[in-house]
């Protein structure tokens, strides 16, 4: 299957690591992504001025509009702001989580599995709200987990907030979030947003922070360790 | 204290004054918010009323300060009234953002993207006086560096098209 793929400011910078996995990914699923041309910054959480932060994720669409229909956005705030600025829904705006179902995993050529392994999916809030941008299965990464044998804990925390927006305005505000998180869960942190990630690695001490493209590579047998 | 112009929140928010009117005072958002998490005791429901009838809101305000926008109100509320736009817009219009939040926009300004190094830059005094030196080892693992690069902007002809929020959320 052919997609357009935004990756975002953070998928370039500090979070290349999920840009590789979501690529690397996304091949062995056979999806092939094409980076959409010259795209700009979506606006993340910055924008004070609705019609303006619309105004420059609707331009990224411009530019999408000669070459796809279907684009796969990892970043949750690229995927919400999209999709607030597609109103006439004419495109087909996909996270990379939304790519993986029963099916596809099943088609996985698992070289290893998470047996006695304890993860801790964790969602954040973009993912899981609000309503209309959100994504529709709310269960994948446990999904996933559970597919190649490995064990789930802080199912009630997945979707509390890190604070990761607050990271770099007050610091303590992610620091007692992420605290509380991490302290009602057990094992291995998976995560897909590079918010999330940022804070909770930040915050999280003696626990694994990981993408679950660490994870599937992990089981496909791409990445040597988590 | 700066004052707000009440009509340019509803400007930048993409809400009319009339839209609030439907709040139901239930304080379901009051009830989740995250900023209730730490202990701070507030109310979103309040700050809407606030705008509605047009009193004056702080800067200094808990929820103007602190909002994480989880969208957790915006998700419980009855009319999905989405408050961390409305905060956003308040922060913007009283010009209370910090410097981290105007390196930002001035990245996307200048070049279109948003590039890490110069935010940093920019951000320095603050981050040098908040400690969060000792947290660089722990994000530069996975940093790659790239050179700017000037995105191209063009007319947009998907744009907002006054899109309201609190319509979209009803329908």
């Amino acid at each position: 299957m052919e997609y357009g793929y935004y990756p975002g400011c953070s998928l370039t910078g500090s979070a290349k690591r999920l840009d590789r996995g979501v690529r690397q990914v996304c091949k062995k699923l056979g999806h092939s992504l094409t980076e959409i041309p010259d795209w700009n910054c979506c606006g993340a959480l910055e924008y004070g001025n609705r019609n303006e932060l619309l105004s420059i994720s609707g331009e990224n669409l411009t530019k999408a509009q000669a070459m796809c229909k279907e684009i796969v956005v990892p970043c949750p705030a690229c995927y919400k702001n999209l999709k607030d600025a597609d109103s006439d829904k004419s495109f087909n705006i996909l996270s990379p989580l939304e790519l993986l179902n029963a099916e596809n995993l099943s088609q996985i050529e698992q070289k290893r599995d998470l047996k006695d392994k304890v993860f801790f999916p964790y969602y954040g809030c973009l993912l899981m709200r609000p309503e209309g941008s959100a994504i529709k299965n709310k269960n994948i990464m446990e999904d996933t987990i559970s597919a190649f044998g490995g064990d789930v804990d802080g199912e009630k925390m997945k979707d509390r907030c890190c604070g990761g927006n607050q990271l770099f305005l007050n610091k303590w505000v992610t620091e007692k979030l992420s605290t509380l998180i991490l302290g009602k869960s057990k094992g291995t942190v998976v995560v897909f947003c590079p918010f999330c990630h940022m804070a909770m690695k930040t915050f999280a001490v003696g626990r694994k922070v990981i993408y679950l493209t660490d994870l599937l590579l992990y089981v496909m047998g791409e990445n040597k360790s988590l | 204290m700066n004052e707000i112009d009440h009509e340019i929140i509803f400007k930048y928010t993409g809400y009319r004054r009339a839209d609030f009117s439907v709040c139901l005072g239930c304080k379901i958002c009051a009830s989740v918010c995250t900023v209730n998490d730490l202990e701070l005791n507030v109310n979103p429901q309040e700050l809407l009323m606030k705008l509605f009838v047009g009193e004056i809101i702080e800067g200094d305000h808990p929820l103007v300060r602190y909002c994480t926008s989880c969208y957790r109100c915006a998700s419980a509320c009855p009319w999905q009234i989405r408050i961390p736009e409305v905060v956003r817009a308040l922060k913007e219009s009283l010009g209370i953002e910090a410097r981290f939040e105007k390196a930002f926009k001035k990245c996307i300004n200048i070049w279109g993207r948003v590039y890490e190094p110069f935010v940093v830059v920019m951000a320095a005094p603050d981050l040098l006086k908040g400690g969060y030196i000792k947290y660089m080892p722990k994000w530069m693992e996975y940093a790659g560096f790239h050179l700017p690069h000037k995105v191209k902007r063009v007319s947009s002809s998907k744009t907002s098209k006054g899109l309201n929020p609190t319509e979209e959320g009803r329908s």
